[in-house]
Parts: structure tokens; C-alpha cells; sequence
């Protein structure tokens, strides 16, 4: 380019920097059209080739001209230049170039460039392997485009749910005239446009019958929706549509702390009208800065007032490349030359020459700037001076969004274009996708190896033909071979191009060659906007147990268990974590503590028939239970696996309460929810997930039983009885059950009263000398017991024979899993059974394998280790591979990731009262 | 303004959490039909069918599943109409409240959400069990401009929080 290039004199009030140099821009303007009325020529680097790159399109097709715009952990790289308005601050840098865009050392690659064609990759796997070793590094670093940002993104991400009679995708004439039409018969109409203004192909060739903005207002005022900003990203099964609305620039600070937002449409009818995108002309350095697509051009003079070249070369195989001479010659460009592939052609405008049967076949310029633009004209070579070259390969129909529905493609010869057709959802195309204007089949001229397809991946014709070379028959096979089509813009601007060249060398019609897979999104969609709200939290809300504030008072190490937060351990006077669940835990064994066990899955089961759903979904016997006792049990999958234990209580005659694991209490409620309704709908039973309803408190230890029955002035039941009782004014549930090895009781409470409960509880538990335990405390307690923890011992795969629960089960059978346990495969003698370790040695690296000597194949896993709370010394449990018959066995435990091992002796895995009589009173 | 229902609705759309308040399960497992007409008796007006609500001063009960109600209020006369035909399970503890009313309410309500709070698709008296931001929730319009949100004690502080920040976004 040579110098600005306003065709109207106007206010450039917005300051914006590129690469550090302070430009300016005109309200309205996209980046691209600001740097180009400052006279920006050179805008980016080539992904593979680092080769100079400019502004190609005026729209979200653009391959070349991808930068990253803001900073910091706002910065969004690989954005289209095209597709980002400025705004007063903008700040855009160019990628992929070092050290300047000017002077980018690795443009070196492009000398490379004929060993790294098509599938140089996966050649560079030829040879020893040590030789990839080499080209590993490399690779690596040239690989990518732009950089991701190192910071938090600061902003937030809305999702959001939409309903309409009917979408319409587009603000052209057709897609604005559809929208108003809908509207005016009474449909409940959203109107999609990606772009910042509703036009469409109006606001680069305007028809004074249609003024877009006066139709908006229209079908606003009738209620209709209108989103400027947003791009149908997807289209998904029964008309379901996903939306990206831009509530900000990329890099812009939002307004409402809100970035984007991603709608969930559900449509009643679709309705496309989503336009055409023009097709490049394969030649020799088609890439080059000063190359455009015809109808951008159009539209920087007309839309913005920008003119990207004064002495402009055409080149064209249709009409519509004639208008954009005529917008040229208005806004006092030269233009020098038009190139019409065809014998004949419409009139041009005054003072433009055509040369008919006439086709580009180089240029050359600076990095910055074209010079010169070489054609083929009825055979022989003719050269013009040209700073631009606005080409038109033909037309290629926006049908993504069709294809995305499942809908079927037809082929128009004349315009050589994939024209959508039948659709299986209600959704119709509209407008010009449905007659893109002929546009016959050209042979390219100029070298293949400098002929660009695919611009954003470097892809040549000479690539394609070197897959095909090579055997590539399929165009799915050329597509991964040769990358075409797999960069962000997903081959928007190369498919067609690419696919003539295959058909050429096949000798087959286009069609015949075949088309790849459309997948959504439509554009790129950042990953924060998928995340939605809670992007900052792992995708989640974060679940406050009833006495979060009160364990907050005592400053807790906090453990995250799921979604959920639970004090890990509460230090005092400085003390580490493993210093104070020691602590803990030794309070419980000598004294009492006090833990939060609210987030206990727990289940409501009422009826005559309760205690026939649990002895389906409970693996151990219940119906015998008498009322006021309870026992442990646990559950299986269909296959016999454990899937979660827990306990069950018979609170009277007809009621019953279910415990279960806290990590598995969303599965247990869709698991007895399936029971309920699918297996078992006969029965005459009523299920309720009481899981928040009730806060629980476990106090465990020799002084727990004293601790409570002053508190509740009343006996405690004993070992897996239940009471109702009232605590601290508050009716509780008492129910005596022991993960810690201690006598011990959970208090159930209705959440609402749980923390005067706590507090009663806490006071006389220190009165004592207890004190709370936290998370940490609980699993010293529950592996020097022996007790099994789901995601720990119960991963999935073992039986209850694998976990020495064998004995507990039914004897009547008929539970879930009652069948899946007798396939003999789970009575072989060498399955992976639970064992204690003992260390005869260090401490015991959990996850460790177990092995009988260096180099020996792993016979199992730790599952969890800790140390003995009141005797010292290293103990752990186990899978180990036929372990019920290998106790006494001396072992190693290696982990070999983190350089550790110890010596281990298999024991029983229970080490603390195996007899279970500290339980007793 | 006052509305119907005592619900006091302000030009700008709010969140307010209200006090913990007696909530029962209902479900019915046997004999519907007769169920029903000792229901109707015994608290003067129907159970409400699917997606709906009725009640009177002291109790309403909302349909959420074909064999489900929450009961929000004094639940013991219901109680003594089920015999063996049913139960009711307490789950108050476990529930807050959240009233949001004002001019957004049904906008805000899209925020996260999965279903349609039009005017047309959501009435007022209509119930939903749904899911705003992956959390199961229950919603229950209680006037043109007001909706009551159940949520689960363990997310209220996250959502209230959620459609804090959200409500610029409807111009709220």
C-alpha cells in the first residue's frame, strides 16, 4: 500500500496501536479497515513459511490477517482483523513473527520450503527414532499461531436460553425481509447477525428499496429479537442452535464485567440466509499483501470509505468482480487491468480495459506493498503495475449451518458451488446462498509450489498434488494429510479451490471427488465462553455445607471433595497439616472430636414397600432390621462391582434412612431414581434425596457416649442403633455408627439448627479435652481401621469378596449385582484383594506398586497410606493380586515417578481392634 | 406496589432470600384418584396437575413429577389424608427460598437456564423443575412479576451470587 487511503475526508477519533505504532480509526471501522485506510499493507505471518500476509477479506473468512488484540489475560489471540471493531484503546499485536514483522527471521522457513510440503510431519517419522528425537524441539516451537495468555481472563461469560418461532441467521436482504415477514404474521422472530450493523451485502452494494435499519426497527417493534454481534456457531439435533454474542470487543473491557455470551436457541423454524463467500484465484503469490477477494474491496470503499489500492488489477471468471471496478473508478482509483477469465463478459465501466481469456499468473511486490501483477492473457504474459489485485474465483454458498443440520448438498455446474439442499429439520436457505452467480471452472495459472489454497496452513496447489502424488485418494485423506481446511478459519476460503484441484487429478466432477465433514463451530469460540459463569471455578459453583461460615471462623485447611469445600484439618499454635490431623486423630482415639459429615449422601425411603426397594438397591440384608437399628451396607452395579456403601437405618415401621459416600451421592440419587421408577415402579414406596435437609455431626471417641447423653439427657443408643432425641432445642437424629474405629455417633439435624447443635457439641467435646477433627484425621481413623473408602478401595472394580465384605452379603440374594457376582471370572483366586501393609522400613509411598523384587511385573497398588495415630510406624491398604492368601508375605512398594519404595509385610487390613470391641460399651 | 399474594415488587428486578419455611415431599404411590378427593376435602381445592400449584392460606402444593408435590406450609392435614397411599418427607432444611421479582424476573431466569420463562410458556401459578447454571432448582410464579426459586442450601450462596452479576446484563 502507499500511503492513507480515505476516499472521503472525515473524523479519525479513535486511537488504537498495532505492533506499538498509534494509528487512528473512524467509529465503525473494523481493524482491518482502519489499517488499511493508515496504510498498514503487511498485517501478519504465514503459519508454516512465515510469509508476509495481509488483508484478504472483509470478513469472518479472513485466512491471513489473524492478530491478538488486548492484553494481559484479556488478550485473545487470533483474531480476525476482519472481525474486530476498534475501540479507543485497542491494543493489536501481530503473532507468529521475530523479531519484528518486518524482519521475522524465521521467514528463513520459506527457503525451506520444499522439505516441508504435505506431510513433511509425518515423513520426519521415517528413519531411527532417534532422529525424531532431533525434530521434536523444533517442531514444537514453530508449531501454533499466536500465544495464549499466561493470566487469568478477568471477565465473565453469560450462557443464556432462547426461544423463538423463528430464527433467521443473516441480516442481507433476504435474511431482514424473512425476519420482518415472520414478524409481521404474529411469530415470535430472533434475527442473528455477526457483524456490528444488520445489512449484510446491502451495506457494500446498498438498495435504496431496503434500508436495513428502518427493517430492524420494525421487527423490534412487533417484538422480535434482534443480536448484532452473534454467530449461529452450531447447529445441533431438533433445531437446537447455539449463538456467540460478543457483548465486547476481543480485548475490550466489557461494560458489565460480562465478555460474551453463548445463547442456547430452541427454534421452531430456521431460516439461513447466510450469504455467499467468494472464492480466491490460485496464482503465484496469491498470498501476498495487496491480494483481496473483489467484493472486499467493494466494501472497504463503500462500507468504510477506505480504498486499498490506487492502481488496481481485476481478475475475475463472473460478473460481480465488474461491480467492484465500477466502486473502484468511483472512489477515483485506477483501474489498470481486468482480467476476465471468460471469452465475454458484462460491460465495464468507462475507461477500464478488460482483456478477456485473461488470468493472473504472479505477483511481486514488497513485503509491505504490491508492484506488480503478471497475467496470462490469451496465451501470452503481460505485466501491470498494480499496488492491489482485487480477484474473484466465483462464489462459494454459507452452508455450514445447513450441512451441521444434517442437510444434503446439490451441485450447480454454472456455478460450479455445493448449493444446499434437503434438510431433516424444519430449516430452509434463503437469498443468494441458493443462487451464487455463474461462475465457470478456470485452470490456474502460474506455479503450483507459490499458488496458496489454504493460506492460514500454507497449503499449495503443489501440495495437493504432491498428496496426490503420493496416493492421497480421499479427500478426508487429503485434508489430514496436507492440513487444508483444519486451521481456525476451517478452510472457509480454500475447501472449493482445493476440491477442483483434486477433481482435476482424478479426472472425476467435483461432487465426485467429494466434500469433508462440516463440524461446528462456525468460527472459533474461546473456551471461556463454553465454561460459561463459572469458568473461574472449574465450571462450577462451588457447595457451601450448613456450617460453612462457622468452620470458616476456625480457619481450616480447606479440601475440595467434588464440588464441595470440607475442613481437611484445623491447625493451631502454627501447626502443618500433617501435625494437626495427627492431632486430631489422636484427640479421637484418647478422648472425643467432633467432624462435619453433612455432606453424607443420604436417602428417605417411606412405604410398605421400603424395605423391598432397599434389599434390591443394598447388596447386605435390611428387611430384618428391626425399627431403631441400622447396619453398615453397600451397593452394587449390575456387573457385582461395589459401586458406594454406606449405612441403613430403620427409623420406623415404614421409614427408613439411607446413607451413602459423599463423592457418589449425586450417582446413588440417579441410581435409586432408576430403581424407583424404571426397574421397580410397583412399589409402593416414596424416595427423597434428604442429602442438604440434614446437617451431620459425627462425635467419636471412648468419651463420645458421655459427651451426648449429657447433651441429649438421655442414654445414647448403642453400637448401629438409632434414636430421635433433642439437642441444643433441636430434635435430632441419633444414629450410633463408627468410621473411626471409636465408639461414635452421627447427630442428624435439620441444617437450619445445625450450628447451635455443633456449638453444644464442640463445647462439651473440648469441656472434655476433644476438640474438631477435619478430612485428614477422618482417613488416618478410617485405614488404620480398616475401613474402605469409594474412590479409594471401592475404584470400580472390586467385589465384595475383593474387599473381605463377602460375608455380609444377602443370602436371599435378589439385589442388584446378585447375578453379575456369580460369573466365575469373579471367583478367580488371583483378583486383586484388599490387604493391610506394614513397613518394615520408611514411610509407604501412596499409589506405590507392589512388587516382589526390582524388575518383577506390578501384583498391585496402595491405595491409601498413613501412619499408625498412636503408635507410630508407616501402615497402608491395598489391592494386592490374590492378597486374602498372602498375608505375612514380604513385599516392595515402588513408585518410581517419585523415586521412593518401601518394605512392606501384607497383614489383614484391619490394625486397630480388629474385634471391633471398643465400639461396645 | 403491593400485589396479590403480598408480594412486594420494586422498579428495579431483586433477589431476596426469604426465610426457611416447612417443606414436605408429597408423593403418591397408590389409589391417585381417591387420594385426590381426600386431599380436595380436606384443604378445599385440587392438587394441582402437572407444572401447576394450588393453595390456600396455610399450604401449596406444586406439581413437579407425575407422582410428586412439594408442599410449602403447615403440611400436617395433608398428612393425615394419605393413610398408606403415600408419604410426605421433610426437606426444608435443605431448600432456600430466593423471591425474584421486578420487571427482569423472567430475562434473569434465562441467565443459565434451559427453558422458556415467557409470559405465554411460564404463567403465573406455573411450576418447573429445571436447572439454572447446572443447579437443579424449582420455580414457582407467584404473580406477573415475581417468581420463587428453591434451591439447594449448598448452591444458594453461588447462585444468589450468579444472578447478582447477571442482572446488568438484562438492565436490571
Amino acid at each position: 500500500m502507499s500511503g492513507p487511503m480515505r476516499t472521503e475526508s472525515g473524523e479519525e477519533t479513535i486511537p488504537f496501536t498495532f505492533d506499538g505504532t498509534t494509528y487512528q480509526a473512524r467509529p465503525g471501522d473494523t481493524l482491518a479497515a482502519a489499517l488499511l485506510a493508515n496504510g498498514v499493507g503487511l498485517v501478519a505471518r504465514s503459519f508454516k513459511y512465515h510469509r508476509p500476509r495481509g488483508i484478504m477479506t472483509a470478513g469472518i473468512e479472513e485466512p491471513n490477517a489473524l492478530v491478538t488484540v488486548g492484553t494481559g489475560g484479556r488478550a485473545e489471540p487470533n483474531t480476525r482483523a476482519t472481525d474486530v471493531f476498534v475501540y479507543p484503546g485497542m491494543v493489536a499485536q501481530s503473532q507468529n513473527r521475530w523479531p519484528s514483522l518486518s524482519f521475522d527471521v524465521a521467514s528463513i522457513f520459506g527457503l525451506a520450503a520444499p522439505a516441508l510440503g504435505a506431510g513433511f510431519y509425518y515423513k520426519t517419522f521415517f528413519g531411527p527414532a532417534k532422529h525424531w528425537m532431533l525434530y521434536e524441539g523444533f517442531i514444537r516451537r514453530a508449531a501454533g499461531l499466536g500465544n495464549a495468555p499466561t493470566e487469568p481472563d478477568p471477565d465473565n461469560f453469560s450462557q443464556r436460553a432462547g426461544f423463538c418461532d423463528v430464527l433467521v441467521v443473516g441480516t442481507g436482504p433476504a435474511g431482514l425481509k424473512a425476519a420482518l415477514d415472520a414478524a409481521e404474521a404474529g411469530k415470535r422472530v430472533m434475527l442473528v447477525e455477526q457483524d456490528a450493523v444488520p445489512g449484510g451485502s446491502l451495506l457494500r452494494d446498498p438498495d435504496p428499496a431496503l434500508d436495513p435499519a428502518t427493517m430492524v426497527k420494525r421487527i423490534k417493534a412487533l417484538g422480535g429479537e434482534v443480536l448484532l454481534r452473534t454467530t449461529a456457531s452450531g447447529y445441533w439435533d431438533h433445531n437446537f442452535l447455539t449463538l456467540t454474542q460478543r457483548l465486547a470487543e476481543p480485548g475490550e473491557v466489557p461494560a458489565h464485567g460480562f465478555a460474551q455470551r453463548l445463547w442456547h436457541v430452541r427454534a421452531g423454524r430456521v431460516v439461513l440466509a447466510t450469504g455467499l463467500i467468494e472464492r480466491p484465484v490460485p496464482f503465484a503469490n496469491n498470498d501476498h499483501p495487496g491480494v483481496m477477494l473483489s467484493q472486499a474491496v467493494r466494501s472497504y470503499v463503500r462500507r468504510w470509505g477506505v480504498l486499498p489500492g490506487k492502481r488496481v488489477v481485476i481478475a475475475t471468471n463472473n460478473d460481480d468482480a465488474y461491480l467492484t471496478a465500477a466502486a473502484l473508478v468511483e472512489a477515483g482509483a485506477e483501474v489498470v487491468a481486468l482480467l476476465d477469465a471468460r471469452a465475454s463478459g458484462p460491460a465495464a465501466p468507462a475507461g477500464v480495459t478488460v482483456y478477456h481469456d485473461a488470468r493472473p499468473y504472479s505477483v511481486a511486490g514488497r513485503k509491505h506493498a504490491l508492484r506488480k501483477v503478471t497475467a496470462v492473457i490469451g496465451g501470452s504474459e503481460q505485466s501491470f503495475d498494480a499496488d492491489l489485485i482485487a480477484v474473484s474465483g466465483g462464489f462459494v454458498p454459507v452452508s455450514h449451518l445447513h450441512m451441521q443440520a444434517g442437510g444434503k448438498l446439490t451441485w450447480d455446474e454454472a456455478a460450479q458451488a455445493f448449493i444446499p439442499g434437503e434438510t431433516p429439520q424444519v430449516c430452509e436457505t434463503i437469498g443468494s446462498a441458493l443462487s451464487p452467480p455463474a461462475a465457470p471452472a478456470v485452470a490456474p495459472a502460474g506455479k503450483a509450489k507459490k499458488s496458496f489454497v489454504d493460506f492460514q496452513n500454507d497449503v499449495s496447489l503443489a501440495d495437493i498434488d504432491l498428496a496426490w502424488q503420493e496416493g492421497y485418494r480421499s479427500v478426508e485423506h487429503l485434508k489430514r494429510y496436507t492440513t487444508l481446511g483444519m486451521a481456525t478459519d476451517q478452510g472457509k476460503t480454500s475447501n472449493m479451490v482445493a476440491l477442483s484441484r483434486l477433481a482435476e487429478k482424478q479426472g472425476v466432477t467435483v461432487p465426485q471427488a467429494g466434500l469433508t465433514t462440516f463440524r461446528p463451530p462456525f468460527t472459533p469460540v474461546t473456551m471461556g465462553l463454553l465454561a460459561g459463569a463459572g469458568a473461574r471455578n472449574a465450571g462450577a459453583h462451588v457447595r457451601r455445607i450448613p456450617l460453612h461460615a462457622l468452620h470458616k471462623a476456625h480457619e481450616p485447611i480447606w479440601q475440595p471433595l467434588g464440588y464441595w469445600f470440607r475442613p481437611r484439618a484445623y491447625p493451631v499454635n502454627g501447626e502443618g497439616l500433617a501435625e494437626a490431623a495427627l492431632r486430631e486423630a489422636r484427640t479421637v482415639r484418647t478422648v472425643a472430636g467432633l467432624s462435619d459429615v453433612s455432606t453424607l449422601g443420604k436417602f428417605e425411603v417411606s412405604g410398605p414397600d421400603a424395605a423391598a426397594l432397599l434389599e434390591l438397591v443394598c447388596a447386605t440384608t435390611v428387611g430384618k432390621l428391626a425399627v431403631g437399628r441400622g447396619r453398615y451396607t453397600f451397593m452394587l452395579r449390575e456387573d457385582g462391582m461395589v459401586f458406594d456403601d454406606g449405612t441403613v437405618w430403620r427409623l420406623a415401621e415404614n421409614r427408613y434412612l439411607l446413607t451413602s459416600s459423599t463423592g457418589g451421592a449425586d450417582r446413588m440419587a440417579g441410581h435409586l431414581s432408576y430403581v424407583r421408577n424404571s426397574l421397580r415402579p410397583d412399589l409402593q414406596c416414596s424416595v427423597v434425596n434428604v442429602q442438604e435437609h440434614y446437617a451431620g455431626i459425627a462425635l467419636a471417641g471412648p468419651r463420645a457416649r458421655a459427651i451426648l447423653a449429657a447433651l441429649t439427657g438421655a442414654e445414647p443408643p448403642r453400637h448401629m442403633g438409632y434414636a430421635p432425641g433433642t439437642l441444643a432445642g433441636a430434635p435430632v437424629l441419633v444414629l450410633a455408627a463408627s468410621y473411626s474405629g471409636e465408639r461414635a455417633f452421627e447427630i442428624h439435624v435439620e441444617a437450619t439448627h445445625a450450628a447451635a447443635v455443633w456449638h453444644a457439641i464442640e463445647t462439651a467435646t473440648r469441656a472434655e479435652g476433644g476438640a474438631p477433627y477435619g478430612l485428614e484425621a477422618m482417613e488416618l481413623l478410617r485405614i488404620e481401621k480398616g475401613h474402605v473408602v469409594v474412590g479409594g478401595e471401592v475404584d470400580g472394580r472390586s467385589t465384595p469378596h475383593d474387599l473381605g465384605l463377602a460375608g455380609m452379603l444377602s443370602k436371599a440374594g435378589g439385589f442388584i449385582g446378585a447375578a453379575g457376582l456369580t460369573r466365575p471370572a469373579l471367583s478367580a483366586l488371583n483378583r486383586n484383594n484388599l490387604v493391610g501393609l506394614i513397613s518394615l522400613d520408611g514411610p509407604i509411598p501412596e499409589g506405590g506398586m507392589l512388587i516382589k523384587r526390582a524388575g518383577t511385573s506390578p501384583q498391585g497398588h496402595v491405595t491409601a497410606a498413613a501412619r499408625r495415630i498412636l503408635e507410630g510406624g508407616a501402615i497402608a491398604l491395598a489391592l494386592l493380586e490374590g492378597g486374602h492368601k498372602r498375608h505375612g508375605e514380604e513385599l516392595t512398594v515402588t513408585s518410581p515417578t517419585r523415586g521412593e519404595k518401601a518394605r512392606v509385610r501384607v497383614t489383614s487390613p484391619h490394625f486397630y481392634d480388629p474385634a471391633g470391641e471398643r465400639y461396645r460399651d | 406496589m403491593i400485589l396479590p399474594g403480598n408480594v412486594i415488587v420494586t422498579e428495579a428486578t431483586s433477589i431476596i432470600a426469604l426465610p426457611a419455611a416447612p417443606l414436605h415431599v408429597l408423593e403418591i404411590w397408590s389409589n391417585p384418584q381417591a387420594v385426590a378427593t381426600r386431599v380436595h376435602k380436606a384443604l378445599g381445592f385440587a392438587l394441582p396437575a402437572m407444572n401447576h400449584s394450588a393453595g390456600n392460606a396455610t399450604i401449596s402444593l406444586m406439581r413437579f413429577e407425575p407422582t410428586v408435590w412439594l408442599a410449602e406450609g403447615d403440611a400436617s392435614v395433608l398428612a393425615d389424608t394419605l393413610g398408606d397411599d403415600g408419604a410426605l418427607t421433610a426437606i426444608g432444611g435443605g431448600i432456600v427460598r430466593f423471591r425474584i421479582a421486578g420487571p427482569g424476573w423472567r430475562e434473569l431466569l434465562l441467565e443459565g437456564g434451559v427453558f422458556d420463562t415467557s409470559a405465554a410458556a411460564f404463567p403465573v401459578g406455573a411450576t418447573a423443575a429445571t436447572v439454572i447454571d447446572h443447579v437443579g432448582v424449582r420455580l414457582h410464579v407467584e404473580s406477573k412479576d415475581a417468581c420463587v426459586a428453591y434451591v439447594p442450601s449448598s448452591y444458594a450462596q453461588s447462585l444468589h451470587h450468579f444472578w447478582d452479576e447477571a442482572l446488568p446484563l438484562i438492565g436490571a
